[in-house]
């Protein structure tokens, strides 16, 4: 054993020789330098770009579209990573971290928001202080609540948007005539329709946001909410949240005797007819997910009169990842207006941009105009009149934490 | 050998035969079909629309199925190469010798089926990283050892114990060298344990993900790691052409060395308890 696991040793450490090209690790270096010199530094090199990778379209634009422009315009190798959950890619810069590696990491950036960030900003995992280098930062409104503030958790500079979502539901027109159109009608429509509906059990991403739609109707809007996490307020809240989740236990999917585990389950389960309600943060799912089989043309999203909440979604890049010039590229590539209207367009993906189009180049601004929205997709304008703010993660993961001990024990 | 089998015991052959079969292939049959369609909902009884868009998918360039389809057929068998090579020894010695402290090398050799991977990847990877293993495929073959040893090891341990060195010592006295001793009188005796304990490493390491991703830190993409991305998103068409070609090498090795599994073979070594 001892004599393989030498020879092995000798034979990996000879085979890390330096890169050929420049090593930037050495962020703080980057930062104030000419964009030129960025672009010449990166060439050549490579970037590793960790994303959730369950969905065909997303590789695709990523690998092909994003990984076309990059090799061709600024000589970088794209090498995307499918992950089957974000936090993997957090977990190997945290482990990295502790194992004292701090220029040489294994991931160069991450898709990312909400409590990943939270655990990669607080760890000190992030590199930050660097989004005015990049010439597309014009771009964003960092005015923006919404765009300075992931989940409650100000960005700080530490990363930078590339998506927006906003919570939207699907009905199949097929077999439902009347679905809910607010949280209120929801709880009434539950009841009226035993096993109908179910929702998975947070901390699933999906299932959580649910949760707090619920939260927010138990509060009579989210004003009551903002803000740093109040215990009496949300001992108030929260009973009256979970005594309303509770109350429509009985007529969930199986009797509420189980939940789905994740929003797949769910997408699953509305797919074979089991439920008559879907829903999904990204509402441009329902239109990719008609495309590609999984769900019957007759399927329709919508958002609710009351509201849903929305979040934008953003690429972060280690502190330790030794490839920050290409990553640097790369934000700037994916904040581009060219990038963004691709990434719009329905047959691609369908996601909401992050960057305000009225900035953009007017070629930019007549694409974005002449964007014809999936017709089963919700359609952002209407959501976006009606959007609610996240809470902060404070909140989150204390409602996430009450719905396991109260609603889902 | 046994003369002829009995007529009851050769029906209940033929029937735990089929109950097997319809066990493993029954549920690769939606698979295979849902590879082929455009959505199959309930209550259809076969997909309305049929497609190639999952085999496109899964074929082409832009996944990167067989790229990882080889890289994996690799590691898989430098990690089972390698559990033979450690396997050998250490199953001699647990199999023939008694020694002290013996209970806890078992125990030892055993903790990796027992405790959950998922609580020692961590710092699994942090010895990997200091020992600059990671984002390596040798680092990759290397930690796949940790799950396929326990395997090995115990498979060559039984046939040890039942194994009599006396051969050995009658190939030796005949004026046989060490190494002519061991490809001509060991070797055979111990065939079948190699080949029970290398399809059980081989396919341990086929279907590894978690030790892959991190000492990996997505150098290394192997077939899990992207099958695992679409199984978990739903996508039932693309999961299931990816999934069909998963299985395919196992099966292939399956079939190759199937009759050396029946049990017959284990005649001269025997499977037996350490």
């Amino acid at each position: 054993m001892k004599k393989i696991l030498g020879a092995a040793l000798l034979a990996t450490s000879v085979a890390f020789t330096p890169n050929a090209f420049a090593d930037t690790a050495d962020g703080k270096s980057l930062l104030g330098q000419p964009w030129e010199k960025i672009v010449e530094t990166a060439k050549g090199g490579q970037v590793n770009w960790f994303l959730w990778g369950g969905s065909d379209d997303i590789n695709k634009y990523v690998t092909e579209y994003v990984g076309g422009i990059l090799k061709n315009d600024y000589g970088i190798t794209l090498n995307r990573v499918g992950l089957t959950d974000t936090a993997e890619a957090v977990n190997i810069v945290l482990s990295e971290k502790e194992a004292g590696v701090t220029d040489k990491g294994s991931v160069d950036m991450i898709w990312i928001n909400g409590e990943n960030f939270r655990t990669m900003k607080q760890g000190g995992l992030a590199y930050c202080g660097y989004t005015d280098t990049l010439p597309n930062n014009k771009l964003v409104n960092w005015e923006n609540p919404a765009i300075a503030n992931d989940f409650g958790v100000p960005v700080d500079d530490c990363e930078v948007p590339w998506s927006k979502a906003q919570f939207a539901f699907a009905y199949d027109t097929a077999r439902t005539e009347k679905p809910p159109k607010s949280i209120g009608e929801l709880i009434e429509w539950v009841k009226a329709n035993p096993g109908q509906f179910t929702y998975p059990a947070p901390p699933d991403f999906n299932g959580s946001v649910f949760v707090r739609h619920v939260f927010y109707h138990a509060a009579g809007g989210v004003e009551n909410l903002l803000g740093d996490f109040d215990q009496a307020k949300f001992d108030e809240v929260s009973a009256k949240a979970w005594k309303i989740l509770n109350d429509m236990e009985p007529y969930l999917w199986r009797e509420g005797k189980t939940y789905p585990t994740s929003v797949n389950a769910l997408e699953q389960l509305f797919a074979n007819s089991e439920v008559a309600l879907y829903f999904n943060y990204e509402p441009a799912g329902v239109g990719l997910n008609i495309e590609n089989g999984t769900f019957p043309a007759t399927v329709k999203g919508y958002g609710l009169s009351d509201g849903t909440i929305g979040n934008t979604n953003y690429t972060i890049i280690p502190f330790n990842s030794p490839n920050k010039a290409a990553a640097l590229v790369l934000q700037n590539v994916l904040l581009s207006g060219a990038a963004q209207y691709e990434k719009a367009k329905p047959d691609v993906w369908g996601t909401q941009p992050a960057i305000e189009i009225s900035r953009t180049a007017d070629d930019i601004k007549a694409k974005f105009a002449s964007i014809k929205k999936h017709p089963a997709v919700a359609s952002a304008e209407e959501l976006a009149k009606n959007a609610l703010p996240e809470l902060q993660a404070s909140w989150i993961s204390a409602i996430e934490k009450g719905w396991v001990a109260n609603v889902g024990q | 050998m046994v003369g002829k089998e009995s007529f009851s015991i050769r029906s209940i052959r033929v029937l735990s035969g089929a109950v097997l079969i319809t066990w493993l292939i029954l549920p690769l049959v939606p698979l295979a079909i849902w590879s082929f369609a455009k959505g199959w909902f309930f209550p259809d009884l076969l997909p309305k629309r049929w497609s190639l868009q999952a085999w496109e998918y899964a074929l082409s360039d832009l996944s990167g199925v067989m790229d990882s389809l080889w890289l994996t057929v690799w590691i898989s068998i430098a990690a089972t190469a390698l559990s033979i090579l450690v396997g050998i020894p250490a199953g001699r010695a647990l199999g023939m010798y008694k020694f002290r402290g013996k209970e806890l090398v078992e125990l030892l050799i055993l903790a990796p089926t027992i405790v959950p991977g998922i609580a020692v990847v961590l710092g699994i990877h942090s010895v990997f990283i200091s020992m600059g293993l990671n984002n390596t495929i040798n680092g990759v073959i290397l930690v796949h050892l940790i799950p396929t040893l326990p395997y090995m090891i115990l498979v060559m341990a039984g046939i040890f114990a039942n194994y009599d060195p006396s051969f050995e010592a009658q190939a030796r006295s005949l004026g046989a060298s060490s190494a002519q001793t061991f490809w001509y009188v060991t070797l055979p005796a111990i065939m079948p344990g190699i080949i029970v304990g290398g399809l059980f490493a081989f396919l341990v390491s086929w279907s590894q993900y978690i030790l892959t991703l991190l000492i990996g830190g997505g150098r290394v993409v192997t077939l899990p790691l992207l099958l695992f991305n679409f199984a978990t998103s739903g996508r039932n068409d693309i999961t299931g052409a990816i999934g069909m070609i998963y299985i395919l090498p196992g099966v292939i090795i399956l079939l190759l060395t199937a009759k050396h599994l029946s049990g017959r073979n284990g005649a001269v070594g025997g499977f037996g308890r350490i």
